[in-house]
């Protein structure tokens, strides 16, 4: 028979008052299997503990009950105090006679009867709790950061300047991110690449960082502390240890008309190219797609160019395997197409931008050297429109959220066009103004008063060329829905963020959950807004949802301590509240019989497939096992499984029908 | 019917399988024929008569070994393979499915899809019987359904010919089998025969076909199979799904929407 | 405590650990006041929660049972409250079908904010379950096999 020991606590008079613990106490000493039952006036209190630790002792208890507060408050208080006493603290439990009791009824019999009630449940449960011990991992110091823009480059420095070793992979030639493409940043304008590209240099020379570019993630298997993941290094065709990056095979390459994805199309590069001039690292590869000897068998003009012979036509595609402990994920975001609008004429009329080639524009990098030119003519626009929340907001046709980057943006750009063409005149149709952030309204507000950029607040119907004018045809909704039209020279779309191409299938070797629209869903919308559900992988910046770049530095930052904080240890201590497929002596092996159910069904990934061999290798049956790792315990399995053949422990299907049947039993 | 003998024949003499299984002249009713050569591969009918879900068969490793074997399938056989290949309880590799379709024409299948394809063109209807009485049954009132059920389940001896009957009931320990804790008391009684059969109904969610072989079974003659029927129908358009058709990826209740209905939640 | 016949109904709650566990321990902080009625069994998370349990509750004598989980997109574990969603969804058609009285099944999101929605969520079951009496219906068949002991012990 069991031996469990009750102590129902007073809580000073918190529990005392509405609930009479002696009798509680009286009534649950008589119970079959109690051993022992006092009531005292803080059982957390020390002399509480000690009254514990002596009882565990002196009558050889089995189980505990503290009768007192929530579980939530107090557990790991007495089951410490269990493990000191030399019982397992898995078999030690909390009847929660404050929150669940004396403090939500009035004084009376009820109320005590409730509480022995609630006693007596945990008694019943406790009697088939299982000694449990807490789940040991090894930890692989060492992180995996996936992408390398500005969330990628802030996550890698931090977690690399506390010690550990960082892996940081960029599928682009070069690290930068969108971040390289903009122009000044909002709201203090300074200059995009100023403050990025000592960043990225200490990326590439921090001794703690390797840095592969030109490679993307190929597979990632294991769990939290203990991940391979396989990536693949692009051929790049150039031999980047003897390459100096001297830039002579760019200039001779010639295939010079593909369009510059740097430039957001509006410039152009060669086959063999660096991305742009800071690119980190600053050595060429060769576009394979659109090179003269990969197409048509010949030129090799580089290779003769080149002084060192760095040139590597039959180079392929490598796959190496590192070892992490931990990943980040910080893909970034994309921008929609603009093709949904047909109204807008993008792609019809040269003159329409998006909002990024507009940055591209302003940028002194840029095609233009940072002057405002027409992609048609390379005219200065003297009037320019500004069409906000194009695809955002707009459940029908673009995207349903806000891309919450674009009202900035759009005050930024129209203030850049004003300070480079005094004489121009900047509208901007918009839907709202959101500006939450520090400085913003200011920033916008200055748009608008000192730059005098007129904003109007309603929709743009259509944009159509007349006279090589781009007519704005909208409405003034502030006006009383007033017809408006413009002459422009120059749309510029604020085109809604995405996710970035590719983040679906990312997500789906990472068995991270992703939104509806693709971005990475974080473990929780409000509490763990930087892990994932699976530990073990967190998320920096635009790749959980469109932001700004102090609030993925912010993020970024975030994600490293996370990492930081996992690293921070040798070995990861679990809680051992894991479900667990049951395993029987042969020849049945388990009562599973492996329809794999349960593995849809897991939100973790956690449900493996063990297969059962014979001496001779041959296969007996294949059956689930649960990854203790990747499993976090929720138990929707143990309740889907039809022979019951998964338990949750801590929660075991004989613990809760214990439970269930001592409620109701009397 | 002479062509399915023939090839019933000629791939059990080739060696590309070592067993097909089909039906036979019974005394009252085709009966279930395990064929390992052709002689008795002669003796195989396939008609209207016959109903029996042969796919029962198929998890039973006793019976059909380790090697390739191959099965004469009706539309709800078929529809039963299906979702035993969705449970991972069959493999494309050992199984050859033999059918006659509607104009006499011998058919043959391996694949999930391949049968996919011929099985969509067959909707699931109610047969005469089952409309009748579940027609009744949606007539009445809650109490009156509460009363009709607990007649019906007084009949209920816990035989479990509907577990056996039933092809999708191929789990090696049965939950009531299970003791610790003892979920379903063993014995007939209304309570017992009720959680019974409630939880049969609900471990069929997303799965059950509708063959009916566990109402065939059934030697007290319940409904049993409206129970599952009923469910199936009232599930397959709340999830989004085919009556009949599985799907291969994951079950009603191992999958969810976002927008699941949940006006009953308070 | 003279009998005035007030109905008491025996309800149990089955909750999950990190929403409305957590908010009927705000409603204790906070103090608000409910029936003695409902006791609080604790589960993980919503998809843990077998619908045997729930079966086996009537069968064993609750008049109600109240199951409450995180809201959508709330749930500590992503989707266990959706798995259950649809459990229940099926649950309840099947339970429908065999003429169970399902208005005695509560079905509710209560995050660890909502204190007070855990309060009239159970003060408005009792009432509720108090209208529709003793569930004896279940009862009686659940006692029978007792009872038959007990004839033939008599």
């Amino acid at each position: 028979m069991s031996k469990i020991g009750v102590f129902i606590c007073h809580c000073g008079e918190n529990i005392s008052a509405t609930v009479d613990v002696e009798r509680v106490a009286r009534e649950i000493g008589g119970m079959e299997g109690v051993a022992h039952a006092i009531d005292y006036k803080y059982m957390c209190s020390d002399p509480g503990q000690t009254f514990i630790k002596e009882a565990v002792k002196k009558y050889d208890l089995d189980g505990v009950v503290v009768g007192a507060c929530s579980p939530r408050m107090h557990e790991p208080t007495f089951r410490r105090a269990c493990a000191e006493a030399g019982l397992n603290p898995y078999l030690c439990e909390m009847a929660n006679l404050r929150e669940h009791c004396s403090w939500v009824h009035e004084k009376g019999e009820e109320t005590t009867e409730k509480a022995i009630d609630l006693v007596k449940m945990l008694v019943e449960k406790v009697k088939k709790n299982n000694p449990l011990e807490s789940i040991k991992v090894p930890v692989t110091k060492r992180a995996l950061v996936i992408g390398g823009g500005i969330a990628g480059i802030q996550a890698s420095l931090d977690i690399a300047n506390t010690g550990h070793k960082v892996i940081l992979i960029e599928r682009d030639p070069s690290i930068g991110g969108h971040m390289s493409q903009l122009s000044e940043t909002f709201p203090t304008l300074d200059c995009s690449q100023c403050i990025l590209t000592p960043r990225m240099v200490e990326v590439a020379q921090h001794p703690n960082i390797k840095l592969y570019t030109y490679a993307e993630l190929e597979s990632l298997e294991g769990f939290i502390g203990n991940f391979t993941a396989k990536i693949r290094l692009k051929a790049k065709s150039v031999n980047y240890s003897t390459c100096t990056g001297c830039g002579a095979c760019i200039q001779k390459c010639p295939v010079k008309k593909i369009p510059s994805e740097f430039n957001a199309g509006l410039g152009t590069r060669t086959a063999i190219y660096v991305p742009f001039p800071q690119a980190v690292p600053n050595k060429p590869v060769i576009d394979r797609v659109n090179c003269n000897y990969y197409k048509r068998g010949a030129c090799k003009i580089c290779e003769k160019t080149c002084q060192v012979g760095s040139i590597e036509w039959d180079k392929e595609d490598e796959i190496i395997s590192e070892e992490v402990g931990a990943v980040v994920l910080a893909t970034g975001f994309d921008v929609k197409g603009t093709d949904f609008f047909p109204e807008y004429g993008y792609g019809k009329y040269k003159d329409v931008l998006t909002g990024l080639q507009f940055e591209r524009l302003a940028s002194a990098s840029g095609p233009t050297f940072g002057e405002i030119r027409r992609p048609s003519d390379g005219a200065i626009p003297k009037k320019i429109v500004f069409i906000a929340c194009a695809g955002s907001r707009d459940p029908a046709k673009g995207i349903p959220y806000c891309s919450k980057i674009c009202c900035m943006y759009t005050a930024k750009h129209a203030m850049l066009y004003q300070h480079k063409v005094h004489d121009g005149e900047s509208t901007v149709f918009y839907m709202d103004i959101r500006a939450g952030g520090k400085n913003y309204e200011e920033f916008v507000r200055r748009a608008i008063e000192e730059d005098t950029v007129n904003y109007v607040r309603g929709r743009v119907a259509r944009v159509y060329e007349k006279n090589g004018k781009l007519i704005v045809k909208g409405v003034d909704t502030l006006l009383g829905g007033e017809q408006v039209e413009i002459e422009a020279d120059m749309v510029v779309l604020a085109t809604a963020g995405v996710a970035n191409c590719g983040s679906e299938q990312l997500a789906q070797k990472l068995h991270v959950s992703y939104d509806p629209y693709h971005f990475f869903a974080e473990a929780h919308p409000k509490l763990k807004p930087v892990e994932t559900n699976t530990a073990g992988i967190f998320l920096a910046g635009a790749c959980q949802a469109p932001k700004d770049i102090p609030e993925t530095v912010g993020m970024a930052s975030g994600a490293a301590v996370k990492v930081a904080a996992l690293f921070s240890n040798n070995e990861l201590v679990r809680e051992p509240i894991i479900a667990v497929v049951n395993r029987l002596a042969p020849p049945l092996y388990s009562t599973c019989v492996g329809c794999f159910m349960c593995e849809t069904a897991c939100p973790y990934n956690a449900i493996e497939h063990e297969e059962i061999k014979a001496r001779d290798g041959s296969l007996i049956r294949t059956i689930a096992r649960v990854n203790s790792g990747l499993c976090q315990g929720c138990g929707t399995c143990v309740a889907f499984c039809r022979s019951k053949s998964i338990d949750i422990q801590g929660y075991t299907n004989e613990q809760v029908y214990a439970e269930v049947m001592s409620l109701l039993n009397d | 019917m002479e062509k399915l003998r023939e090839r019933a024949a000629a791939i059990l003499a080739d060696g590309t399988v070592s067993l097909v299984i089909g039906y036979e002249e019974g005394t009252k009713r085709p009966r279930p024929l395990f064929c390992h050569d052709g002689e008795s591969a002669r003796k195989l009918i396939f008609d209207s008569r016959c109903f029996h879900n042969l796919a029962v068969y198929l998890t039973k490793k006793e019976l059909v070994g380790n090697g390739r074997f191959a099965v004469t399938a009706t539309i709800s056989t078929l529809r039963s393979i299906m979702q035993l290949y969705v449970e991972n309880q069959l493999s494309e590799d050992k199984l050859l499915i033999l059918t006659v379709d509607l104009s006499g024409t011998l058919r043959e299948f391996v694949t999930f899809d391949e049968i996919s394809a011929y099985v969509e063109q067959f909707e699931l209807k109610r047969s005469e019987r089952e409309q009748a009485i579940l027609t009744r049954i949606e007539g009445m009132t809650r109490e009156e359904r509460w009363n009709f059920w607990q007649e019906e389940m007084s009949h209920c001896f816990k035989c479990y010919a509907c577990r056996s009957a039933c092809p999708l009931c191929y789990c090696t320990k049965c939950v009531v089998e299970v003791n610790r804790p003892q979920w379903i008391n063993p014995w007939p009684a209304p309570v017992a025969n009720m959680e019974w059969h409630i939880n049969r109904a609900m471990h069929m969610v997303g799965r059950c076909t509708a063959c009916g072989a566990c109402g065939d079974a059934c030697p007290v003659g319940i409904p049993i199979d409206l129970i599952t029927r009923k469910m199936m129908e009232d599930m397959a358009p709340e999830f989004g799904y085919i009556p009949g058709l599985p799907v291969k990826k994951g079950n009603a209740l191992s999958t969810w929407k976002l927008d699941d209905r949940e006006q009953f939640i308070r | 405590m003279s009998s005035e016949e007030i109905f008491e109904p025996k309800i149990v709650a089955f909750v999950c650990n990190w929403c409305t566990y957590a908010g009927a321990d705000l409603t204790g902080t906070s103090r608000l006041k409910y029936a003695t009625n409902v006791k609080i069994v604790r589960f993980p998370c919503t998809g843990r929660i077998d619908f045997l349990l729930l079966l086996k509750s009537f069968a064993q004598g609750a008049d109600g049972i109240i199951v409450s989980g995180c809201h959508p997109n709330d749930c500590h574990y992503t989707s266990g409250n959706f798995h259950a969603r649809r459990r229940w969804i099926a649950f309840r058609s099947i339970l429908d079908m065999m003429g169970v009285d399902v208005r005695r099944v509560q079905y509710s999101w209560v995050s660890a904010a909502e204190g007070s929605k855990w309060a009239d969520l159970v003060n408005n079951t009792v009432a509720d379950i108090r209208a529709l009496g003793p569930y004896t219906d279940y009862q009686k068949v659940a006692d029978y096999l007792e009872k038959e002991v007990q004839d033939g012990e008599a």
